[in-house]
Protein backbone atom coordinates (compact mmCIF):
# COMPACT_ATOMS: atom_id res chain seq x y z
CA UNK A 1 0.00 0.00 0.00
CA UNK A 2 2.59 2.28 0.70
CA UNK A 3 4.34 1.29 -2.48
CA UNK A 4 1.36 2.48 -4.42
CA UNK A 5 1.35 5.37 -2.56
CA UNK A 6 4.82 6.27 -2.73
CA UNK A 7 4.79 5.35 -6.45
CA UNK A 8 1.84 8.06 -6.97
CA UNK A 9 3.68 10.77 -4.94
CA UNK A 10 6.78 10.19 -7.68
CA UNK A 11 4.08 10.26 -10.57
CA UNK A 12 2.37 13.39 -9.71
CA UNK A 13 5.76 15.50 -8.88
CA UNK A 14 7.19 14.18 -12.51
CA UNK A 15 4.04 15.79 -13.66
CA UNK A 16 3.88 18.69 -11.41
CA UNK A 17 7.93 19.24 -12.39
CA UNK A 18 7.16 18.89 -15.94
CA UNK A 19 4.08 21.33 -15.90
CA UNK A 20 6.26 24.04 -14.59
CA UNK A 21 8.84 23.31 -17.06
CA UNK A 22 6.41 23.78 -20.02
CA UNK A 23 4.69 26.96 -18.17
CA UNK A 24 8.42 28.41 -17.80
CA UNK A 25 9.26 27.62 -21.85
CA UNK A 26 5.87 29.21 -23.30
CA UNK A 27 6.09 32.46 -20.97
CA UNK A 28 9.86 32.63 -21.69
CA UNK A 29 8.69 32.21 -25.88
CA UNK A 30 5.96 34.53 -25.05
CA UNK A 31 7.25 37.41 -23.19
CA UNK A 32 11.05 36.95 -24.37
CA UNK A 33 11.45 35.47 -27.80
CA UNK A 34 8.04 36.93 -29.07
CA UNK A 35 8.68 40.44 -27.59
CA UNK A 36 12.15 40.47 -29.38
CA UNK A 37 10.47 39.78 -32.70
CA UNK A 38 8.10 42.62 -32.14
CA UNK A 39 10.50 44.79 -31.68
CA UNK A 40 12.30 43.87 -34.81
CA UNK A 41 9.08 44.09 -37.02
CA UNK A 42 8.18 47.38 -35.58
CA UNK A 43 12.11 48.51 -36.39
CA UNK A 44 11.46 47.40 -40.21
CA UNK A 45 8.07 48.68 -40.64
CA UNK A 46 10.04 52.60 -39.37
CA UNK A 47 12.88 52.08 -41.96
CA UNK A 48 10.71 50.66 -44.52
CA UNK A 49 9.01 54.19 -44.61
CA UNK A 50 12.58 55.49 -45.38
CA UNK A 51 13.31 52.99 -48.33
CA UNK A 52 12.40 54.61 -51.96
CA UNK A 53 14.04 52.10 -54.26
CA UNK A 54 10.89 49.86 -54.88
CA UNK A 55 12.67 46.60 -54.88
CA UNK A 56 14.33 47.19 -51.51
CA UNK A 57 10.97 48.38 -50.56
CA UNK A 58 9.54 45.06 -51.56
CA UNK A 59 12.36 42.64 -50.04
CA UNK A 60 11.45 44.92 -46.48
CA UNK A 61 8.18 43.53 -46.64
CA UNK A 62 8.62 40.39 -47.46
CA UNK A 63 10.96 40.30 -44.56
CA UNK A 64 8.33 41.91 -42.09
CA UNK A 65 5.90 39.28 -43.41
CA UNK A 66 8.35 36.49 -42.53
CA UNK A 67 8.90 37.49 -39.18
CA UNK A 68 5.11 38.26 -38.97
CA UNK A 69 4.52 34.61 -39.64
CA UNK A 70 7.48 33.90 -37.22
CA UNK A 71 5.81 36.05 -33.67
CA UNK A 72 2.41 34.46 -35.14
CA UNK A 73 3.92 30.67 -34.57
CA UNK A 74 5.46 31.40 -31.43
CA UNK A 75 2.39 32.56 -29.86
CA UNK A 76 0.80 29.73 -31.32
CA UNK A 77 3.52 27.28 -29.83
CA UNK A 78 3.27 29.29 -26.49
CA UNK A 79 -0.53 28.82 -26.36
CA UNK A 80 0.04 25.22 -27.26
CA UNK A 81 2.46 24.43 -24.47
CA UNK A 82 0.63 26.88 -21.82
CA UNK A 83 -2.23 28.51 -22.32
CA UNK A 84 -2.16 31.77 -20.19
CA UNK A 85 -6.11 31.83 -19.57
CA UNK A 86 -5.57 28.46 -17.55
CA UNK A 87 -3.90 30.72 -15.23
CA UNK A 88 -5.71 33.92 -15.21
CA UNK A 89 -9.35 33.12 -16.47
CA UNK A 90 -10.00 29.29 -15.61
CA UNK A 91 -10.36 26.11 -16.90
CA UNK A 92 -13.48 26.66 -19.19
CA UNK A 93 -11.98 29.91 -21.17
CA UNK A 94 -8.57 28.23 -21.52
CA UNK A 95 -10.96 25.16 -22.90
CA UNK A 96 -12.97 27.49 -25.14
CA UNK A 97 -9.41 29.39 -26.67
CA UNK A 98 -7.95 25.85 -27.27
CA UNK A 99 -11.02 24.58 -29.12
CA UNK A 100 -10.26 27.67 -31.81
CA UNK A 101 -6.94 26.83 -32.35
CA UNK A 102 -7.70 22.92 -32.09
CA UNK A 103 -10.71 23.83 -34.97
CA UNK A 104 -8.36 26.06 -36.85
CA UNK A 105 -5.03 23.03 -36.87
CA UNK A 106 -7.62 20.21 -38.16
CA UNK A 107 -10.81 21.45 -39.55
CA UNK A 108 -13.08 19.81 -36.84
CA UNK A 109 -15.63 21.83 -35.21
CA UNK A 110 -16.48 21.58 -31.39
CA UNK A 111 -19.68 22.30 -30.08
CA UNK A 112 -19.07 22.89 -26.46
CA UNK A 113 -21.81 23.50 -23.58
CA UNK A 114 -21.32 24.09 -20.26
CA UNK A 115 -24.27 23.49 -17.81
CA UNK A 116 -23.86 25.76 -14.40
CA UNK A 117 -21.94 28.11 -12.90
CA UNK A 118 -18.02 27.40 -13.27
CA UNK A 119 -16.28 26.91 -9.86
CA UNK A 120 -12.79 27.85 -8.77
CA UNK A 121 -10.36 24.83 -9.20
CA UNK A 122 -7.01 24.45 -7.51
CA UNK A 123 -4.71 25.24 -11.05
CA UNK A 124 -2.88 21.67 -10.19
CA UNK A 125 -6.19 19.85 -10.96
CA UNK A 126 -7.12 22.79 -13.58
CA UNK A 127 -3.98 21.74 -15.74
CA UNK A 128 -4.79 18.07 -15.32
CA UNK A 129 -8.56 18.36 -16.32
CA UNK A 130 -7.20 20.53 -19.23
CA UNK A 131 -4.34 18.31 -20.73
CA UNK A 132 -7.27 15.07 -20.20
CA UNK A 133 -9.79 17.55 -22.12
CA UNK A 134 -6.16 18.13 -25.10
CA UNK A 135 -5.08 14.67 -25.49
CA UNK A 136 -8.57 13.24 -25.65
CA UNK A 137 -9.30 16.36 -28.20
CA UNK A 138 -5.91 15.29 -30.11
CA UNK A 139 -6.58 11.75 -30.09
CA UNK A 140 -10.02 12.60 -31.99
CA UNK A 141 -7.70 14.20 -34.82
CA UNK A 142 -5.44 11.48 -35.17
CA UNK A 143 -7.98 8.64 -34.97
CA UNK A 144 -11.49 8.86 -35.04
CA UNK A 145 -12.34 10.22 -38.67
CA UNK A 146 -14.55 12.80 -37.70
CA UNK A 147 -15.74 16.48 -38.55
CA UNK A 148 -17.67 16.98 -35.29
CA UNK A 149 -17.33 16.84 -31.04
CA UNK A 150 -19.88 17.37 -29.00
CA UNK A 151 -18.28 18.67 -25.74
CA UNK A 152 -20.37 19.32 -22.05
CA UNK A 153 -19.52 20.54 -18.95
CA UNK A 154 -21.66 20.05 -16.07
CA UNK A 155 -21.06 22.26 -12.65
CA UNK A 156 -22.61 20.69 -9.68
CA UNK A 157 -22.35 21.59 -5.74
CA UNK A 158 -19.94 19.04 -5.75
CA UNK A 159 -18.41 17.82 -8.90
CA UNK A 160 -17.19 19.18 -12.34
CA UNK A 161 -17.85 16.09 -15.29
CA UNK A 162 -17.33 16.70 -18.51
CA UNK A 163 -18.27 14.73 -21.36
CA UNK A 164 -16.56 14.17 -25.06
CA UNK A 165 -18.24 12.63 -27.82
CA UNK A 166 -16.87 12.31 -31.42
CA UNK A 167 -19.02 10.84 -33.84
CA UNK A 168 -16.00 9.26 -35.68
CA UNK A 169 -15.85 5.49 -36.72
CA UNK A 170 -15.37 4.45 -32.71
CA UNK A 171 -12.79 1.17 -31.93
CA UNK A 172 -12.88 -1.81 -30.13
CA UNK A 173 -12.03 -1.19 -26.23
CA UNK A 174 -8.86 -3.40 -25.67
CA UNK A 175 -7.84 -5.14 -22.73
CA UNK A 176 -6.30 -3.34 -19.99
CA UNK A 177 -3.17 -6.07 -20.28
CA UNK A 178 -2.91 -4.50 -23.54
CA UNK A 179 -0.71 -1.91 -22.76
CA UNK A 180 1.31 -0.82 -25.98
CA UNK A 181 -2.20 0.00 -27.91
CA UNK A 182 -3.77 1.91 -24.39
CA UNK A 183 -0.89 3.84 -22.71
CA UNK A 184 -2.54 7.06 -23.67
CA UNK A 185 -5.97 6.28 -22.32
CA UNK A 186 -4.11 5.04 -19.49
CA UNK A 187 -1.79 7.68 -19.01
CA UNK A 188 -5.07 10.14 -19.00
CA UNK A 189 -7.07 7.74 -16.75
CA UNK A 190 -4.06 8.04 -13.91
CA UNK A 191 -4.00 11.58 -14.23
CA UNK A 192 -7.88 12.13 -13.43
CA UNK A 193 -6.86 9.52 -10.34
CA UNK A 194 -4.14 11.31 -8.78
CA UNK A 195 -6.26 14.50 -8.72
CA UNK A 196 -8.94 12.58 -6.69
CA UNK A 197 -10.77 12.55 -10.08
CA UNK A 198 -12.44 9.43 -12.55
CA UNK A 199 -12.22 8.99 -16.05
CA UNK A 200 -14.13 6.45 -18.48
CA UNK A 201 -14.28 5.66 -21.65
CA UNK A 202 -16.63 4.04 -24.18
CA UNK A 203 -16.55 3.07 -27.76
CA UNK A 204 -18.70 1.56 -29.99
CA UNK A 205 -17.35 0.66 -33.63
CA UNK A 206 -19.52 3.23 -36.32
CA UNK A 207 -20.98 4.85 -33.46
CA UNK A 208 -17.87 7.09 -31.70
CA UNK A 209 -16.02 7.40 -28.62
CA UNK A 210 -17.38 8.78 -25.42
CA UNK A 211 -15.02 9.85 -23.07
CA UNK A 212 -16.49 10.90 -19.39
CA UNK A 213 -14.42 12.76 -16.68
CA UNK A 214 -15.32 13.62 -13.34
CA UNK A 215 -13.51 16.00 -10.64
CA UNK A 216 -14.71 16.27 -7.20
CA UNK A 217 -14.09 20.10 -5.61
CA UNK B 1 -7.81 36.34 -52.67
CA UNK B 2 -10.93 36.60 -54.06
CA UNK B 3 -12.41 33.61 -53.55
CA UNK B 4 -11.55 30.31 -56.38
CA UNK B 5 -14.94 30.00 -57.52
CA UNK B 6 -14.20 32.80 -59.25
CA UNK B 7 -12.03 31.25 -61.01
CA UNK B 8 -12.82 28.38 -63.11
CA UNK B 9 -9.53 27.55 -64.86
CA UNK B 10 -7.83 26.98 -61.32
CA UNK B 11 -10.72 25.07 -60.54
CA UNK B 12 -10.28 22.87 -63.82
CA UNK B 13 -6.29 22.28 -63.45
CA UNK B 14 -6.98 21.21 -60.01
CA UNK B 15 -9.31 18.47 -61.32
CA UNK B 16 -7.18 18.10 -64.46
CA UNK B 17 -3.93 17.09 -62.39
CA UNK B 18 -6.38 14.57 -59.99
CA UNK B 19 -7.00 12.52 -63.43
CA UNK B 20 -3.52 12.94 -65.24
CA UNK B 21 -1.64 11.84 -61.57
CA UNK B 22 -4.48 9.10 -60.75
CA UNK B 23 -4.40 10.45 -57.07
CA UNK B 24 -7.20 10.23 -54.37
CA UNK B 25 -6.92 14.26 -53.58
CA UNK B 26 -5.49 17.50 -54.51
CA UNK B 27 -5.29 20.60 -52.58
CA UNK B 28 -4.79 24.21 -53.51
CA UNK B 29 -3.03 26.18 -50.42
CA UNK B 30 -2.94 29.87 -50.72
CA UNK B 31 -1.62 32.91 -48.56
CA UNK B 32 -4.69 35.05 -47.20
CA UNK B 33 -4.51 38.36 -49.00
CA UNK B 34 -4.79 40.23 -44.69
CA UNK B 35 -2.24 38.44 -42.57
CA UNK B 36 0.04 35.84 -43.03
CA UNK B 37 -2.25 33.18 -42.75
CA UNK B 38 -2.17 30.03 -45.56
CA UNK B 39 -5.40 28.45 -45.91
CA UNK B 40 -6.75 25.69 -48.16
CA UNK B 41 -8.58 27.46 -50.86
CA UNK B 42 -9.72 24.74 -53.09
CA UNK B 43 -9.71 20.70 -53.14
CA UNK B 44 -10.28 17.71 -55.33
CA UNK B 45 -11.55 14.00 -54.01
CA UNK B 46 -12.02 15.40 -50.62
CA UNK B 47 -14.02 13.21 -47.81
CA UNK B 48 -15.19 16.27 -46.18
CA UNK B 49 -14.83 19.86 -45.66
CA UNK B 50 -12.00 19.81 -42.84
CA UNK B 51 -9.55 21.37 -45.31
CA UNK B 52 -11.87 24.68 -45.50
CA UNK B 53 -11.26 25.03 -41.73
CA UNK B 54 -7.34 24.17 -41.58
CA UNK B 55 -5.05 27.04 -41.34
CA UNK B 56 -1.57 25.80 -42.38
CA UNK B 57 0.85 26.50 -39.79
CA UNK B 58 4.52 27.93 -41.11
CA UNK B 59 6.58 25.54 -40.84
CA UNK B 60 4.86 22.58 -39.74
CA UNK B 61 3.45 19.69 -41.74
CA UNK B 62 3.56 19.33 -45.64
CA UNK B 63 2.48 22.83 -46.90
CA UNK B 64 3.81 24.95 -43.50
CA UNK B 65 7.04 22.90 -44.24
CA UNK B 66 7.06 23.83 -48.08
CA UNK B 67 6.32 27.52 -47.38
CA UNK B 68 8.74 27.98 -45.04
CA UNK B 69 11.23 26.11 -47.11
CA UNK B 70 10.30 27.01 -50.71
CA UNK B 71 10.62 22.94 -51.11
CA UNK B 72 8.70 20.19 -52.45
CA UNK B 73 8.45 17.28 -50.52
CA UNK B 74 7.34 13.60 -50.35
CA UNK B 75 5.66 11.30 -48.15
CA UNK B 76 5.42 8.05 -49.01
CA UNK B 77 3.93 5.72 -45.96
CA UNK B 78 2.75 8.18 -43.67
CA UNK B 79 2.89 8.23 -40.43
CA UNK B 80 6.32 6.81 -41.18
CA UNK B 81 9.51 8.43 -41.38
CA UNK B 82 8.13 11.99 -40.63
CA UNK B 83 9.93 14.67 -39.13
CA UNK B 84 7.74 16.23 -35.97
CA UNK B 85 4.70 14.75 -34.76
CA UNK B 86 1.67 12.88 -36.28
CA UNK B 87 -0.69 16.02 -35.57
CA UNK B 88 1.90 18.31 -37.50
CA UNK B 89 0.32 17.10 -40.39
CA UNK B 90 -3.31 17.65 -40.25
CA UNK B 91 -4.23 17.90 -44.23
CA UNK B 92 -3.04 13.94 -44.10
CA UNK B 93 -4.72 13.38 -41.29
CA UNK B 94 -8.32 15.25 -42.15
CA UNK B 95 -8.35 13.31 -45.34
CA UNK B 96 -7.00 9.83 -44.78
CA UNK B 97 -4.19 10.61 -46.61
CA UNK B 98 -0.99 8.31 -46.70
CA UNK B 99 1.02 9.49 -49.47
CA UNK B 100 1.34 13.01 -50.97
CA UNK B 101 3.55 14.85 -53.19
CA UNK B 102 3.51 18.89 -52.71
CA UNK B 103 5.27 21.51 -54.22
CA UNK B 104 5.30 25.52 -53.78
CA UNK B 105 3.73 28.18 -55.68
CA UNK B 106 6.14 30.89 -56.10
CA UNK B 107 4.73 35.09 -56.40
CA UNK B 108 7.18 37.46 -56.80
CA UNK B 109 10.48 34.90 -55.94
CA UNK B 110 8.52 34.19 -52.77
CA UNK B 111 6.77 31.01 -52.11
CA UNK B 112 2.92 31.78 -51.30
CA UNK B 113 1.36 28.83 -51.55
CA UNK B 114 0.98 24.78 -52.15
CA UNK B 115 -0.27 22.58 -54.70
CA UNK B 116 -0.52 18.61 -53.15
CA UNK B 117 -1.55 15.86 -54.37
CA UNK B 118 -1.79 12.99 -52.20
CA UNK B 119 -3.28 8.92 -52.60
CA UNK B 120 -4.71 7.24 -49.39
CA UNK B 121 -2.81 4.32 -49.90
CA UNK B 122 1.40 4.20 -49.57
CA UNK B 123 2.98 5.40 -52.89
CA UNK B 124 6.19 6.38 -54.47
CA UNK B 125 5.20 9.52 -57.00
CA UNK B 126 7.18 8.66 -60.38
CA UNK B 127 9.52 11.17 -61.82
CA UNK B 128 6.85 12.12 -64.21
CA UNK B 129 3.54 12.23 -62.23
CA UNK B 130 5.91 14.83 -60.33
CA UNK B 131 6.57 17.08 -63.11
CA UNK B 132 3.01 16.71 -63.77
CA UNK B 133 2.28 18.50 -60.57
CA UNK B 134 5.30 21.19 -61.01
CA UNK B 135 3.64 21.76 -64.26
CA UNK B 136 0.23 22.56 -62.96
CA UNK B 137 1.85 24.83 -60.21
CA UNK B 138 3.83 26.87 -62.89
CA UNK B 139 0.13 27.60 -64.49
CA UNK B 140 -1.61 28.10 -61.19
CA UNK B 141 1.44 30.64 -60.58
CA UNK B 142 0.86 32.12 -63.91
CA UNK B 143 -3.01 32.41 -62.99
CA UNK B 144 -2.76 33.70 -59.94
CA UNK B 145 -0.35 36.25 -60.03
CA UNK B 146 -3.30 38.86 -59.86
CA UNK B 147 -4.82 37.21 -57.19
CA UNK B 148 -1.78 37.41 -54.55
CA UNK B 149 -0.65 40.76 -52.59
CA UNK B 150 3.09 40.98 -54.23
Amino acid sequence: MDLISSKQQISSYIIDSQEEEIKRIALELHEGVGQNLYSILTGLQFVETGIKEPHMKNHLREMSLLIEKTIQEIRLLSVELHPPALTTLGLLPAVKNYIKLYTSTFGILVDLESDGDERPIPERKRIAVFRVCQEALVNIAKYADTSEVKMNFYWNENELKINIHDFGKGFQPVEPKDHTSSSGLAAMKERMYLTGGEFTISSKIGEGTSIQISLPF
Amino acid sequence: MTELNEHPAVIEICNQLKTLVSCDFVGLALQNVSGPDVRWHYAAGNLNDKYKRITVRFGKGVAGKIISSGSPMILENFPNEIIGKVTDHPIMLAENLISSYAVPLFFNGVPKGVLLVGKREAYTFTETEQKLVDESAHTLEHLLKAHIIL
